[in-house]
């Protein structure tokens, strides 16, 4: 029962990769074949071309600074919501997660001229807004994380006569490390797919590869290098997130 | 279990990572900062010496539909490089939608930013009027072009743009068709004009369709079946009116009601835009299709995405022709180079270059008797395409484009009336 429904899952993920896959390769696909007509590695060598190396560069450094601002943000938000009396913790908790029920396009257009007015840098006034985007997530991932929290690691510590700092470096952050990493893994994929905060609120100077990837959908005969865009897209996160578990499988392994 | 969470140590450390938090927003800002060179944006020239030499260091956001291949092509290695000779940097900004360039422009407006960041859209019909109605273009400046002089002054087609008089607000770069074409290995004897097409769509059940309005290629097509339907262009007037639209709409609506059953699907669904039409017709779903962009055939056919028996159609009655412009926001940081860069792109060697089809294909819009006959034979050395006929051909019998108020009502009505019918 529990593998058929893990199977059906990973179909449901994978299937559709999989004509994406193949536009990649085809030179020539048409209905009704099954298969791509003829081969061609031009997706492969539009990949290499400095304007997607460049874009993928923007992209990250974009995503990368997301998670830099919205991932300490998210912590310090689930810190002080565990704080709180819980009648108030709830408030805090549904303001957090408002971001998520605003229509991006909302959020975008409202802040934009904002930020104008204030003369935000572009690439700041992204992350900014791009931020707020992702805290909702950070903020649960650490929330749920301090939920199993036992504060009564950090005591132990103290008791055994470890300072503050030492709490801090040996105790806590390796305890919310796991956190902390899901936390900014999030974040970064938020800044790292976004297309419309960058665009408007980028006003163009930013040239990141969901921008490229839109404007290259958006046009006739552009099958090839749209599946190549998008296979930019989906793979870098796809490797930090396999990075990202392999510690994890590899100690699940040992025990 | 929770323990009492409150620490002493715990508010400095807050402290300490709101400004780390602050530091990094500080320093990723200016990392950003410092990319705007314009100065003064409202400036008037007063003749084109002055524009060039405010020009000369400026970078020039050109603000694009990024989705043809060809036209990026073109515009990164040969205007950009053109642009260059004149110490103007142009950045091309490629967006899915045109819309986008424009909302980018009214945000700036509205926060009163004077050092916008747009400094040339590639625009045409109703960008260009909403545009105008939010006063967001500079305009009398296209007079300080020198390349101004190449082009015809009474051409209908560059001093209207679907009816908004253009009054030096943009620069003309292309001519365009609105082309129909077909597969000559399924449909080898077309019909010649448009109410050919409907009536051979009816013989045929499911071998025609056409993208669903308000899509700017189904709407097209909405209005070219009115002025069809109406008995030709010149019994409709160009300027919108309630008594204009009820005289002649319902005739064109009627006529697309009546053949949704014999369209693709039944009429039941419509493809989505042209693409979608394009590729209908590229799996030999439907034997006719059509675009405001018959410069692209060229390419789509070469390399496959098009079938090598993809044929142009003219219509007997001709077809609608538009232009399409480069404008200059009214608060473009960069306003002297943007107008370097528009009479670049009316220069007859950039014209001409963009014409071959192996580059881009676009018609031009200069009048070849205003040329020298070395300019000339620019144009008169370009290959020929194996797809497209040449512009005199295309734009035989053509009309202009009815008024932008039109398209909106038109749109609305079929949406009501016929994309509704049971």
């Amino acid at each position: 029962m529990h593998l058929g429904f893990g199977v059906l899952l990973g179909a449901w993920i994978v299937l559709p990769l999989i004509p994406l896959m193949l536009w990649f390769v085809a030179g020539q696909w048409r209905a009704p074949d099954i298969l791509p007509g003829t081969y061609s590695a031009q997706g492969l060598i539009e990949l290499f071309s400095p304007q997607i190396q460049s874009a993928t560069a923007t992209s990250a450094a974009l995503g990368t600074s997301v998670a830099l601002v919205a991932t300490p943000l998210g912590l310090l938000a689930a810190l002080a919501i565990r704080r709180l009396p819980r009648t108030h913790s709830r408030f805090v908790e549904v303001v957090l997660l408002t971001p998520l029920a605003i229509p991006p396009f909302a959020l975008v257009m409202g802040a934009n001229v904002l930020l104008l007015r204030i003369y935000t840098p572009s690439f700041s006034a992204v992350v900014l807004v791009l931020a707020v985007a992702a805290l909702p997530y950070t903020t649960f991932m650490f929330r749920s994380a301090l939920a199993s929290y036992d504060d009564r690691f950090e005591e132990v510590a103290r008791t055994l006569g470890a300072n503050a700092r030492q709490t801090l470096a040996h105790v806590r952050l390796p305890l919310l490390a796991a956190a902390t990493a899901r936390a900014a893994f999030l974040a970064f994929l938020v800044g790292w797919g976004d297309y419309i905060a960058t665009l408007l609120i980028g006003g163009g100077q930013l040239r990141t590869l969901p921008l490229i990837l839109g404007s290259a959908a958006a046009g006739s005969g552009n099958e090839q290098l749209t599946a190549a865009l998008s296979l930019a897209v989906i793979g870098p996160p796809l490797v930090l997130l396999a990075a990202l578990s392999a510690p994890r499988l590899r100690e699940r392994i040992r025990r | 279990m929770t323990l009492e969470p409150s620490r002493p140590e715990a508010p400095q450390r807050l402290r300490l990572l709101s400004s780390a938090l602050l530091a990094a927003l500080v320093l990723s800002s200016c990392a950003a900062a410092g990319s705007n060179s314009g100065s003064d944006p409202g400036r008037e020239f007063a003749d084109f010496g002055e524009v060039l030499e405010e020009a000369d260091g400026q970078t020039v956001d050109l603000w694009m539909y990024g989705g043809d291949e060809q036209g990026n092509a073109y515009v990164d290695e040969t205007l950009v490089p053109a642009a260059e000779e004149f110490g103007v940097t142009l950045r091309r900004v490629p967006v899915a939608n045109t819309p986008d360039a424009l909302n980018r422009v009214l945000n700036e407006l509205q926060a009163g930013r004077e050092d916008g960041s747009v400094d040339l859209v590639w625009v045409n019909g109703a960008n260009f009027s909403t545009g105008r109605q939010a006063e967001a273009w500079r305009c009398n400046w296209t007079g300080l072009l020198p390349n101004m002089a190449y082009t015809d002054p009474n051409d209908p087609l560059l001093t209207t743009d679907f009816g908004t008089p253009v009054d030096g607000c943009e620069a003309a770069w292309h001519n365009a068709q609105f082309t129909y074409f077909y597969n000559s290995e399924t449909l080898p004897e077309p019909p010649t004009s448009l109410e050919g097409i409907l009536d051979w769509a009816e013989a045929n059940p499911g071998r025609f369709t056409y993208p669903a309005p308000p899509d700017f290629t189904g709407s097209v097509f909405l209005r070219e079946v009115m002025l069809s339907t109406a008995g030709g262009a010149d019994e409709v007037p160009l300027t919108y009116s309630e008594e204009a639209f009820d005289n002649h709409a319902p005739a064109a609506l009627d006529a697309l009601s009546d053949l949704a059953p014999s369209l693709w699907r039944e009429g039941n669904t419509y493809p989505r835009d042209e693409q979608a039409l394009n590729s209908l017709f590229a799996d030999g779903e439907v034997d006719i299709a059509m675009t405001y962009g018959p410069a692209r055939l060229t390419e789509l056919v070469a390399s496959g995405a098009l079938p090598d028996s993809t044929k142009v159609l003219t219509l007997d009655e001709g077809s609608v022709g538009n232009a399409s412009f480069l404008a200059i926001p009214v608060n473009a940081a960069d306003a002297a180079g943007a107008m370097t860069v528009a009479n670049l792109a009316l220069s007859p060697e950039q014209q001409s270059a963009k014409a071959d089809p192996g580059v881009w294909g676009q018609f031009t819009v200069l009048d070849m008797d205003r040329l020298d006959s070395d300019q000339q034979s620019l144009f008169t050395q370009l290959p020929e395409s194996p797809v497209v006929p040449s512009y005199e051909e295309l734009s035989r019998n053509a009309h202009a484009e009815l008024g932008a108020d039109w398209v909106t009502e038109l749109d609305d009505a079929w949406r009501r009336s016929v994309a509704t019918a049971p």
